[in-house]
């Protein structure tokens, strides 16, 4: 039985430079499910020697497109969405995936136990977790990988 | 009837009204380079600094981030060597009036927000935060320039203020071929936020902002390059006798803290309005909004 990080993770995985730029990652994003058959909504960020500096996800991507004031906009009839998404396309383009990403990033020894790996993902409220060992990233387990092999065992 | 007066729309409201309750803020033993990662992420001219027990102790703002730049400290080093201390508070419950007041005395774009217990953090007020919460008035307002456009048989004859009289007058530009050493030297000398790029024409061509440089520091650019390199455009401009509403929907739609103000030909740059301009004329865009908000708060 699957009981450990590394016994689900998966080592097919593709990574992100911090000196990317964004708009390349997010072609990365978009290419994904045809490479890795995976729609990613999320990608790890690595220097050249495979050490983690950061994670990407679809939400820091998002939070960089969200409009700063967008809280007055309230009830508003007259905004024209098309242009201000175009005016947000156009700001990402010189934006490097080191200057959005997210630095602090948990990860999971590849021996810690499916519980443990559940366990984190709750209480950080994160859909992936990098496997690292002696500082170098080795997989990374994904939670419907979990979930999916945790509803194996149970409906078994 | 409508009484017309230049008394401050921002009377009877507080500093809970307008403040952002999301406190963006990092440890100060964090490096600079994390500290733009987390300005540009969170859209924010500072942030917070704290100390190991998570007390406030100081205040990174973007024109600290250009000192820094221009000062050659290396980008890892720690945000405490370039804050600015202490970070000034007021009260959630204080009026917008004086906390207006104190930032201008105390020279200072921001404001991070208490409730009534001394030390309990609930948020954070910078000028473009008000200047979104009088455009929301603007907008529900029935004097609103958009309102009474689409309504057609109304008369518009409420006195409307425009880019003209809000604007900063004087504009610095500098020439492409300029250095960003040269850039950071006269947005420091001016005070100013962004500098304006313009061809051997004197024809705007670019910008660059305190945003821009914050970025080429990350991005380990040499100080030295060109500001052609590095500036972004085109430049964003509204004509000076467009309505103040205008110019602050524009600014707000798409994300930007400024816009260079022409007269006549796109070229012929007079002044340049910022959030922070419009902030500090401290009223709605019309003489009539005393009244209007306090139709507003009637309906609330």
């Amino acid at each position: 039985m699957k009981t450990t990080a590394a016994d689900i993770m998966t080592t097919n995985f593709s990574t992100l430079l911090p000196q990317t730029p964004v708009i390349d990652a997010i072609r990365i994003f978009q290419g994904s499910f045809n490479k890795q058959g995976r729609r990613l909504f999320g990608m790890i960020v690595s220097d050249e020697e495979q050490h983690l500096v950061g994670m990407l996800s679809m939400y820091d991507i998002l939070l960089y497109l969200r409009p700063k004031h967008i809280h007055v906009w309230g009830s508003m009839e007259d905004l024209e969405i098309a242009g201000v998404i175009d005016a947000a396309g156009s700001r990402i383009k010189s934006i490097l995936v080191g200057d959005i990403m997210t630095p602090d990033v948990v990860t999971v020894g590849p021996n810690a136990n499916l519980m443990m790996v559940l366990d984190t993902m709750i209480k950080k409220h994160v859909r992936r977790l990098p496997v690292v060992e002696e500082q170098r990233i080795i997989g990374i387990v994904y939670i419907s990988d979990l979930f999916s092999q945790l509803l194996e065992r149970i409906s078994d | 009837m409508v009484q017309f007066n230049r008394k401050s729309t921002l009377r009877n409201l507080t500093v809970n009204d307008a403040m952002r309750r999301q406190i963006i803020q990092l440890d100060q033993a964090k490096t600079i380079d994390l500290g733009i990662n987390v300005l540009i992420k969170y859209k924010v001219n500072a942030l917070l600094t704290v100390d190991s027990q998570g007390k406030p102790v100081g205040v990174v703002s973007k024109t600290d981030v250009m000192g820094a730049y221009y000062a050659g400290l290396p980008v890892e080093s720690p945000l405490e060597y370039i804050m600015v201390s202490p970070p000034l508070f007021c009260r959630s419950g204080d009026s917008l009036e004086t906390a207006l007041e104190q930032m201008r005395t105390s020279g200072v774009y921001r404001l991070y927000v208490t409730d009534n217990e001394p030390g309990d953090l609930v948020g954070a007020l910078a000028y473009p935060d008000i200047v979104g919460l009088l455009y929301q008035y603007c907008h529900q307002c029935e004097y609103s320039h958009l309102k009474t456009s689409r309504e057609s048989h109304q008369d518009d004859s409420v006195r409307r203020f425009n880019v003209r009289e809000v604007m900063t007058p004087s504009v610095k530009s500098i020439g492409a071929g300029e250095t960003l050493n040269t850039v950071m030297e006269t947005l420091s000398a001016f005070r100013f936020g962004a500098m304006l790029v313009t061809d051997e024409n004197g024809c705007p061509r670019g910008v660059i902002s305190k945003t821009d440089l914050a970025l080429n520091y990350k991005h380990g650019v040499d100080p030295g390059v060109a500001a052609h390199t590095v500036m972004s455009g085109p430049v964003s401009t509204c004509d000076v006798d467009s309505l103040l509403e205008e110019a602050i929907k524009k600014m707000t739609m798409i994300d930007i803290h400024r816009l260079f103000v022409h007269e006549g030909e796109m070229s012929n740059i007079v002044g340049v309005l910022s959030l922070s301009d419009a902030a500090r004329v401290r009223s709605g865009s019309c003489y009539a909004c005393v009244s209007s908000r306090i139709k507003v708060e009637d309906h609330g």
